[in-house]
C-alpha cells in the first residue's frame, strides 16, 4: 500500500515531465529538417574542414603523403605580410556594399516604389532585378568594357570631358567592385522591405497623416519601426553573404589591385591557382578564420537588434 | 529419411557434380590430347583497353587529346580506344579536375598539362614515372633532346613533351620605317637581339621615340601581356635572374634581378610607352590591338598568331595581312651583351598512376603514346595551333616546314629556357607577380615591392627558397 500510496503521489510531477517532453518533441520534430540541413551542411563541413586546417595538405602531397602540423597554418596566416590587407580589403568591400547598396540601396529603393504608383513602381524593382538575372560572366564583362581604356571602354568614349582615356578599373577597383557586388545586392533588400511596407496596415499611416506627421516622421517614426525584422535578416544575411561571396571580384579583378577579399584568398590558395598546387590545409584554416568571423558577427548582430525582442510569443496568446 | 535430408542429399550431389564438370573442361583445355587432332595455332590475343586522355584545349588545340585518339588507329599490341577530353574551362579549374579526380582514382590514363605539375603530381603520386616507358619505343628517341628537361624532376624522366613554344618579342615593321629604320635595320633586329646588341633599354628608347615622334599613340610603343602567366619571368630571366637550384632543389629569389625587372616594369609605364593601369586589360582588347598594328613592340606567344589570323584580321587577309607588318624576334636581355631569350612552357603527356587512374593502364598509354609522338601526328597540333613542334622530324616534315611562322621560330628553342620543376613554384610564382603588379601600377616603389616579396617568401615558402642578394 505504502509503495502505491508512493506511486501515486509522485505520479503527477511524472506527467508534468511527459507532457513537457511531448511539447518539446513536437518542437524539435517541427524543427528537425532545418536542423539535419544545418547539422549536413554546417557543423559537418565545418567540423572537417577544422580537421585539414590542422593539416599540409595540398596537391604535392595528395591524399596519401599529408602530415598533421598542428596550428601552424595559422601562425602562417597571422604572420603573413598579406593578412592585414586582406583584411582590411574585406572590411572595406563588406562595410561599403552593405551600407551603400545591400541595405541602404534596397531602403531608398524599396521606399520610393512604394510611394509612387502601383504599376510603376513594379516597374522600377524590376528593373533593379536585372543585374541579378543577367548571368554573371555576362554581367561583369558589361562592366569591364564599361571601364576599358579609349578607344574600346564605354565611359572614356561618350564622356571624355569626365575620363582621361586610361582604363578606369585599375585606378578605381573599390568603385568597380562595390558597385558590380552593389547592384545585384539591392534588389533582395529592396524586395523584402518594399513588401514588408505595402504590408503595413493603412491606418497607421492615415493616423500618422491625420497627425501631421511629413513624410520623413512616417519613414522615421512609422515605417522604419516596422522594418526591424527585415532589417536585422537582410543585415544579417547580406554581411555572412558578401563575406564569403567573391564571384563577382573574381570576374572582375582576380583580386588584383588591393581586392583580394578573405574569401577569395581561401578559394585561390585551396582551389585555384595559376600553376596549380592548391594548398588545402592553408585554404581550409583560411576558411575557418572565416567560420569564426560570420557566427560571432552573426551572434553580434542578433544581440544588437535584439533578436529575442523580436521573435517573443504574442502577449495576447500568451494570456 | 525424411524430406527435407532427401533435398539436401540431392542438392549436395549436384553441386559436387557441378563441380567435378567444371574441373574436367579446365583440364580438357589444358590439356588437348592427340585423338582430338593437331591444336589450332591461335593468334596472341590482342588486349581491348579503352584510356581516357584529358587536356586544356581551346577549339585550335583539340589535338592534345584527339592527337592520340588518331594514333591508337597504329599501335599494334593494344586494342586502344581513346575517350578524348579536350577542357576549355581555364588552366585552373582543369588542374583542380585532374587532382580531384586523381584522389578520387577516377583519373584519366594519360593527362596533359604543363611540365610544372611534374613535380606536385608525381609527389602527389598521380602520375608514374616515365622511364619504363622511354626506352621501350623508338619513336622517343626523336623527341628534341632539351625538352626532355622540362620533364625531368629527381633525376628522372616523368612525362613526354606534348607541344612547346616561343615568347617572342613581336614588332610593328611599318612603324619602324616611319620612324626612320631602313628595311636592312628593321631585318637584322633579331640577329641584333640574338647577340645582345639590342637591350630592353633600347626597346624602351626606341618606343619612348615612336610615341614622341607621333608614330604611336602615347601608351602604345611597349604592351607586354595584360594577364597572369609565365610570360613575366622572361624579364627576370633577361636580368640575369634564376628561379631554381638543382642540387639543392630549392627555388631561387634572385633580389637584384627581381628589382631590376620591377624597374623595368614601372619604366614602361613612365617613359609613357604602356598605359597607365595597363594590367588587367580585356585580352580581346589586346589581341585586336596588336593585330591590327596599333603597338610598336608587344610580347606574346608564337600560338597566339593562329588565333590573330582566324580571329581578328581574317578579313583583312589572316596570317598575309600579319606577316606584311609584323617581325619577330627574342626577347631582348637587359644586359648589353647577353643573347636574348625565350620562356618556353612545354606542355607534357603523363601517365596517371593505377590508384588515380583507377586501371592498370600503364603500358597501354605508354604505347599510345609512342605513336602520338611522331611527326605526323604532333604536327597537326603544331600546325594547327601554331605551337612549336617536339620531334627533330618535323623540322622536314612537309606540313610542318611550309608553315612559315613555325620554322622561322624553331631557333628560338636554342635560347628558350624553363620555369622550374619544384612542388612549390605555384606560390613562388603568386609572390613575385603580386609584387610585380604594385610595382608597374605605382602602389609600391620597385624597392618595396622587392621588399614585400622577401617577406613573403620567408612565411609561405621557408626551407624552399633561398634569397640571394
Amino acid at each position: 500500500m505504502a509503495a502505491t500510496g508512493q506511486t501515486i503521489a509522485a505520479a503527477p510531477p511524472q506527467e508534468g515531465l511527459r507532457s513537457k517532453l511531448r511539447s518539446a518533441s513536437t518542437g524539435f520534430w517541427f524543427m528537425s529538417p532545418a536542423l539535419l540541413l544545418v547539422i549536413v551542411f554546417f557543423f559537418i563541413p565545418s567540423i572537417i574542414i577544422f580537421g585539414l586546417s590542422l593539416t599540409n595538405l595540398s596537391t604535392a602531397t595528395g591524399f596519401q603523403n599529408w602530415d598533421w602540423i598542428g596550428f601552424k597554418n595559422y601562425e602562417k596566416i597571422f604572420n603573413h605580410p598579406s593578412t592585414k590587407t586582406i583584411a582590411q580589403a574585406t572590411i572595406i568591400y563588406v562595410v561599403a556594399t552593405l551600407t551603400l547598396f545591400n541595405v541602404g540601396m534596397a531602403l531608398l529603393v524599396a521606399l520610393l516604389s512604394t510611394h509612387i504608383p502601383k504599376r510603376a513602381g513594379f516597374v522600377f524593382r524590376t528593373l533593379w532585378l536585372l543585374p541579378r538575372i543577367t548571368p554573371s560572366v555576362v554581367y561583369i564583362m558589361m562592366w569591364k568594357f564599361m571601364s576599358a581604356a579609349e578607344p574600346y571602354g564605354i565611359l572614356n568614349r561618350y564622356l571624355p570631358f569626365l575620363f582621361d582615356g586610361k582604363n578606369l578599373l585599375p585606378n578605381s577597383p573599390w568603385v568597380f567592385v562595390i558597385l558590380t557586388n552593389g547592384f545585384v545586392g539591392a534588389s533582395f533588400g529592396m524586395i523584402l522591405f518594399a513588401s514588408a511596407i505595402e504590408s503595413i496596415p493603412k491606418d497607421y499611416m492615415m493616423a500618422a497623416m491625420v497627425d501631421g506627421c511629413n513624410i520623413w516622421h512616417r519613414i522615421r517614426y512609422v515605417i522604419l519601426p516596422a522594418l526591424r525584422w527585415p532589417l536585422l535578416f537582410v543585415t544579417t544575411y547580406q554581411t555572412l553573404s558578401l563575406l564569403t561571396s567573391f564571384e563577382q571580384i573574381l570576374l572582375l579583378t582576380d583580386g588584383e589591385f588591393g581586392t583580394e577579399v578573405w574569401s577569395l584568398w581561401a578559394y585561390h590558395r585551396a582551389l585555384n591557382n595559376y600553376w596549380g598546387n592548391f594548398q588545402w590545409g592553408f585554404g581550409a584554416a583560411l576558411a575557418v578564420i572565416m567560420v569564426v568571423i560570420g557566427v560571432v558577427a552573426a551572434v553580434a548582430y542578433m544581440r544588437f537588434f535584439q533578436f529575442d525582442e523580436l521573435v517573443q510569443e504574442p502577449r495576447i496568446e500568451a494570456l | 529419411m525424411s524430406q527435407r535430408k532427401w533435398w539436401t542429399v540431392v542438392a549436395v550431389m549436384v553441386v559436387m557434380s557441378l563441380l567435378f564438370t567444371a574441373c574436367g573442361n579446365d583440364k580438357d583445355k589444358e590439356e588437348p590430347t592427340e585423338a582430338a587432332g593437331p591444336a589450332k595455332v591461335e593468334e596472341p590475343k590482342i588486349e581491348k583497353i579503352t584510356l581516357k586522355v584529358w587536356a586544356q584545349a581551346n577549339e585550335v588545340e583539340h589535338w592534345r587529346a584527339d592527337g592520340p585518339a588518331q594514333a591508337a588507329a597504329d599501335v599494334t599490341d593494344f586494342d586502344i580506344t581513346v575517350e578524348p577530353g579536350n577542357d576549355d574551362a581555364g588552366w585552373g579549374d582543369y588542374k583542380k579536375k585532374v587532382t580531384l579526380a586523381a584522389d578520387a582514382g577516377e583519373g584519366p590514363a594519360i593527362a596533359v598539362s604543363g611540365h610544372e605539375d611534374v613535380p606536385v603530381w608525381g609527389n602527389a603520386g598521380y602520375i608514374v614515372d616515365f622511364e619504363f616507358c622511354r626506352n621501350k619505343y623508338p619513336e622517343f628517341d626523336d623527341v628534341i633532346p632539351g625538352l626532355w628537361d622540362s620533364v625531368t624532376w629527381q633525376g628522372k624522366l616523368w612525362g613526354v613533351p606534348q607541344d612547346t613554344e616561343a615568347r617572342p618579342m613581336y614588332f610593328n615593321k611599318t612603324k619602324l620605317k616611319e620612324l626612320g629604320w631602313s628595311d636592312a635595320d628593321i631585318a637584322a633586329l633579331p640577329d641584333k637581339i640574338k647577340n645582345g646588341e639590342f637591350t630592353l633599354d633600347d626597346l624602351i628608347a626606341t618606343a619612348k621615340e615612336a610615341v614622341e615622334k607621333g608614330v604611336v599613340e602615347p601608351g602604345y610603343g611597349y604592351w607586354h601581356r595584360p594577364s597572369k602567366g609565365g610570360d613575366y619571368v622572361q624579364y627576370y630571366f633577361s636580368y640575369g635572374g634564376r628561379l631554381y637550384d638543382p642540387d639543392q632543389d630549392k627555388l631561387v629569389l634572385d633580389k637584384g634581378a627581381l628589382l631590376d625587372w620591377y624597374k623595368f616594369q614601372r619604366r614602361l609605364v613612365d617613359e609613357g610607352i604602356t598605359p597607365e593601369n595597363y594590367i588587367g586589360t580585356e585580352w580581346s582588347i589586346w589581341h585586336d590591338t596588336v593585330s591590327h598594328g596599333n603597338a610598336l613592340f608587344w610580347n606574346g606567344g608564337v600560338w597566339q598568331w593562329a588565333d590573330w589570323a582566324a580571329n581578328y584580321v581574317a578579313d583583312l587577309g589572316g596570317q598575309d595581312y600579319l606577316f606584311d607588318f609584323i617581325g619577330y624576334a627574342l626577347q631582348p636581355s637587359g644586359i648589353a651583351g647577353q643573347p636574348g631569350g625565350t620562356l618556353s612552357h612545354p606542355l607534357v603527356y603523363m601517365i596517371m598512376s593505377e590508384k588515380a587512374s583507377g586501371g592498370k593502364t600503364q603500358d597501354a598509354a605508354c604505347a599510345l603514346l609512342a605513336k602520338t609522338t611522331t611527326a605526323e601526328i604532333n604536327t597537326l597540333h603544331a600546325v594547327g595551333s601554331t605551337h612549336l613542334g617536339v620531334v627533330k622530324a618535323q623540322a622536314n616534315y612537309p606540313d610542318y616546314a611550309a608553315d612559315r611562322l613555325l620554322s622561322e621560330t624553331l631557333y628560338m628553342l636554342d635560347y628558350n629556357y624553363y620555369q622550374p620543376n619544384h612542388v612549390q613554384y605555384g606560390p613562388y610564382f603568386d609572390i613575385i607577380w603580386d609584387g610585380m603588379v604594385k610595382a608597374e601600377n605605382g602602389d609600391l616603389s620597385p624597392e618595396k615591392a622587392v621588399d614585400e616579396v622577401v617577406k613573403m617568401m620567408e612565411v609561405e615558402l621557408e626551407g624552399f627558397v633561398i634569397i640571394e642578394d
